[in-house]
């Protein structure tokens, strides 16, 4: 799933690894989630969405066009 | 202006990426130096077994070649290890127990692994045979109950605090992804075994060579998954 991560990451000047700290999980999985090689779960989204103060949806883009 | 410490960390990040591909080097170079060891140990007791006496020329050269093989990648492994601690800087929590944990690891295995140097490991067991934890010759009763002991009360409380409190969301999908494999390995192989047995192609069902697939196809998914 494409995101807004690392962008909004980098806006914090936070290294993967600080980002991983904050949201408690490794480097790895903030690496992974941030080139789209795995979805977070719904409460690590939601962690993710209050740490940056933004709704999910501005951080995670599924892609889906509507009907 | 670019913030330099901006610059540097995103790519540090940038290059270290999963850092699996490092990872993998290390292993597959560290599996090839007890490789090589062991066949310039092979070499040499073959040269004892046959009179020993000077090496000759082209065994020199076959000794070197091994020694080159050995020093090659031993670089292989300093090298990428310096490279994931110069990209990976800053390990969070849950990595350095995730570490540590590791460490704790290879002590145990260690020590389990030099268990039989301590004990006399002769009841029926061959010295050309497979290693005593991997042969189905009898063992000793005191290295069975420590086995035994570790394998059925130790193992599941560090299984337990590991999957509880050391990996996170990510490592636990990779997980459970290398168990489906692994299940539907077993759940498809050990039958086809089975009945290639019963029809007379191939030689009997061996447990341990089946335990031993199923760990490695679970830890071969679980490392792609974790750090693709």
């Amino acid at each position: 799933m494409k995101n807004q991560l690392k962008v909004l990451r980098a806006m914090r000047s936070w290294s993967q690894a600080d980002l991983g700290e904050h949201l408690d999980v490794s480097r790895q999985a903030v690496n992974a989630i941030e080139t789209g090689k795995y979805d977070p779960s719904l409460p690590l989204a939601f962690k993710i969405s209050r740490l940056f103060a933004l709704p999910i949806e501005e951080i995670f883009d599924d892609e889906f066009e509507g009907d | 202006m670019t913030n330099l410490k901006e610059t540097n960390m995103i790519d540090r990040d940038e290059i270290a990426g999963s850092n699996g591909r490092r990872f993998m080097w290390v292993i597959v170079s560290g599996l090839g130096i007890v490789m090589a060891a062991g066949a310039v140990s092979g070499y040499l007791a073959a040269h004892e077994a046959q009179g020993g006496g000077a090496i000759g020329a082209t065994g020199i050269l076959t000794l070197c070649a091994f020694a080159t093989i050995i020093i090659g990648l031993a670089f292989a492994i300093w090298r990428n290890v310096s490279k994931m601690k110069a990209s990976n800087e800053g390990l969070t929590r849950r990595e350095t127990l995730n570490r540590n944990m590791i460490y704790g690891f290879v002590l145990i295995g260690g020590a389990i692994g030099l268990l039989p140097a301590f004990y006399d490991t002769s009841v029926g067991n061959s010295d050309t045979g497979p290693p005593l934890l991997l042969a189905d010759s009898p063992m000793p009763p005191v290295i069975a109950l420590m086995l035994i002991f570790f394998w059925t009360v130790i193992m599941p409380i560090i299984a337990w605090f590991w999957h509880k409190r050391v990996i996170d969301e990510q490592e636990a999908s990779a997980y459970r992804d290398g168990g489906y494999y692994a299940a539907y390995a077993l759940l498809i192989g050990a039958p086809t075994w089975w009945m290639l047995w019963r029809g007379g192609f191939v030689p009997e069902p061996d447990g341990v060579a089946i335990f031993m697939l199923f760990a490695l196809i679970w830890t071969a998914v679980w490392f792609w998954k974790k750090y693709r």
